[in-house]
């Protein structure tokens, strides 16, 4: 392992901070992530709070805290290990777009402790963890790394639900995941994002799935000063699926970041993406979405969809959906939408009876809940529709 | 009841109502007949209360209150229901949802408690029977999808649920196969039958065969050229429009 962060170090000084001219940063900007180069480990805060919430993990400023293992239904089922040990390079093996990236490069050189679960062979009853990962940010700059992975065995059904709890000054959080779906399993993987401390999350999620795996990836984020967010998926083996939704809601200075690569390798394939962001204010928005399949793909079957609801003038949002196909018997969609609230629409609510503010609300709502309805996870599912009236009304 | 003087309206600085006077009182049905851009559609929006359509000059009373800058939301809790001629459809927000926030509005504006749920199902299981609509209609996207005569019946249902003191139908009957065309004009003479007032604004005479209104008011050029009764309505279908023109 110690080889391996040194290369990514390697790797992340030859290639510095990212820049504009890079397609996947051309409209995030990186260079207020410099600053946070402070690593704390420990951290005093308790976190019993948290484990009231049966079968959840907690992850304290990047590093897994043992203790939460003790509360968890299903720590027969599974065998965890630190990511420090593990000896297997296949299981490190990461794509080549995320090892030509700066920080992720700096994310592996740089993390101290993370996990290694891998879920028992011949489970085939549903296993759902929460995680938390709380940064407790004693003092000013810190950069929080973590890496931790995942293996499904052959039939194991799993959802995983990540939470974030900021405590203090702002920060750099980094996150590096990695999940590996063998024949036949299921993965659902949530995560909700809401943080009022100004930090920055960087995510690099990278999922291998094999013959009849199905992922489901949802992700919610809503006050988030900087999010951004890097999946990619290979579709290694036929009968393979994988669907992500994601919803954002920004106001405000806020910037969210949906980076999706689906890269369909196999044949009889399907894949989804649906990304909507609601946007206030001066916030900004940026969808970079691409699906590839490879030659040899044949019967793909792939959507992909982005709308942006733009609810003020000054707010921005980035959509860049693409398509590179090299298979010829495929069907793939995509489309892109951004736009203000439809003014008829509005005008036939007025028309009978309801306010504008309250049709602009219902309107919005129902722009949310399309992607809402497709969440696998009740949680997220449940938390956004709390939310988002809070949201509004903030 | 509606009262409008001398209405002038622009759409994007051309002139197409150039002086509209009628007025319609409690109880009647009037009827509004006319080429295609003639300028019905267009006093059906104004009256609305469509931003688009800008008044330049005249007024819109109803009964003693000026309701010629009146927001749309306002206008309708006043009493008055536009069935639009091409109603937008809003993918996400059922029908059910819809209906029941309007029918909310208005009781909240009249100082009433709110319709519960229940009892919002089965007023509206009602109403649609009646147009011979299914219950599953209520959990369907506003318009969204729906064939050219479910979307002139979910503006009579909401017409119905909403029971206004005056309605204007622009062009409900363009579109609808004979047995529609007379669930519809049923549930215009069961509307009127509430001494409210209607408009009806249409191409052609076979609805208004149906409702018999009291007077036919025939448009063109932006203007009301002729009034009458019924028997106005079957020459313009005999004729056409031509010899009212000169």
């Amino acid at each position: 392992m110690n080889e391996i962060k040194n290369n990514s170090y390697n790797q992340f000084k030859k290639l510095g901070y990212p820049t504009k001219r890079l397609e996947n940063w051309k409209f995030s900007n990186s260079n207020h992530l410099k600053k946070y180069n402070t690593i704390i480990s420990d951290s005093d805060i308790d976190i019993k709070e948290y484990l009231k919430t049966k079968n959840t993990l907690c992850f304290v400023n990047g590093s897994f805290i043992k203790e939460s293992l003790e509360n968890c239904d299903f720590k027969n089922e599974i065998l965890i290990s630190n990511t420090m040990d593990i000896k297997e390079q296949d299981i490190m093996k990461m794509s080549e777009n995320f090892n030509n990236e700066a920080l992720f490069n700096l994310g592996i050189a740089k993390f101290n402790e993370g996990i290694f679960i891998e879920f028992k062979k011949g489970n085939k009853t549903h296993i759902a963890i929460n995680i938390v990962n709380i940064y407790d940010k004693k003092s000013e700059n810190m950069f929080a790394p973590t890496f931790n992975i995942f293996k499904l065995n052959k039939k194991n059904n799993v959802s995983i639900c990540e939470e974030d709890v900021n405590h203090g000054f702002d920060s750099f959080n980094l996150r590096i995941n990695k999940f590996i779906c063998d024949d036949d399993s299921i993965l659902n993987h949530g995560s909700i994002y809401q943080d009022s401390t100004q930090s920055n999350l960087l995510r690099y999620n990278y999922y291998k799935a094999n013959t009849n795996t199905i992922i489901n990836i949802d992700s919610f984020n809503y006050e988030s000063s900087f999010n951004k967010d890097f999946i990619e998926i290979d579709l290694d083996k036929s009968g393979a699926e994988a669907i992500v939704n994601a919803l954002n809601l920004t106001k405000n200075d806020e910037h969210t970041d949906n980076n999706i690569l689906i890269n369909h390798k196999s044949e009889h394939c399907n894949s989804s993406q649906n990304v909507r962001n609601i946007l206030q204010n001066k916030s900004t928005s940026v969808f970079n979405g691409k699906v590839v399949v490879f030659d040899g793909a044949q019967k793909t079957d792939s959507n992909q969809s982005n709308k942006n609801l733009l609810l003020s003038k000054e707010a921005t949002a980035h959509s860049n959906p693409q398509l590179e196909i090299y298979a010829d018997d495929v069907q793939c969609g995509h489309g892109s939408t951004t736009g203000a609230l439809d003014k008829n629409s509005i005008f036939y609510f007025q028309s009978r009876g309801i306010n504008k503010e309250d049709a602009t609300q219902i309107l919005v709502k129902a722009f949310a809940h399309a992607v809402i309805k497709t969440f696998s996870d009740e949680n997220i599912k449940n938390n956004a529709q709390d939310h988002i009236d809070k949201w509004m009304n903030e | 009841m509606i009262n409008i003087k001398n209405l002038k309206v622009s759409v994007e600085e051309k002139e197409i109502l150039k002086g509209i006077n009628l007025q319609i009182p409690e109880g009647e049905i009037h009827a509004i007949m006319g080429r295609n851009g003639s300028g019905k559609s267009t006093l059906a929006n104004t009256l609305a209360g469509n931003e688009k359509f800008e008044v330049t000059n005249g007024s819109i009373h109803m009964n003693a209150a000026d309701i010629t800058e009146m927001s749309p939301e306002n206008r309708s809790l006043n009493g008055i229901f536009v069935c639009f001629q091409y109603p937008v459809a809003i993918p996400g927000v059922s029908m059910a949802y819809f209906l029941r926030s309007a029918i909310n509005a208005h009781l909240k504006n009249q100082g009433k408690e709110e319709m519960d749920a229940l009892e919002f199902l089965n007023q509206s299981k009602e109403i649609l029977k009646k147009l011979t609509l299914d219950d599953s209609f209520l959990k369907r996207s506003i318009n969204d999808g729906f064939s050219g005569g479910e979307k002139k019946k979910s503006e009579i249902f909401q017409l119905l649920s909403l029971n206004p003191k005056f309605a204007i139908l622009d062009e409900t009957d363009s579109g609808l196969d004979i047995d529609a065309l007379k669930i519809v004009a049923d549930g215009v003479k069961e509307f009127n039958g509430k001494k409210n007032s209607t408009l009806i604004i249409t191409h052609y005479e076979r609805l208004l065969e149906y409702i018999n209104p009291d007077v036919v008011h025939v448009m063109i050029d932006g203007k009301i050229v002729k009034s009458g009764d019924m028997e106005l309505a079957r020459q313009v279908e005999e004729k056409g429009y031509s010899w009212l023109a000169k």
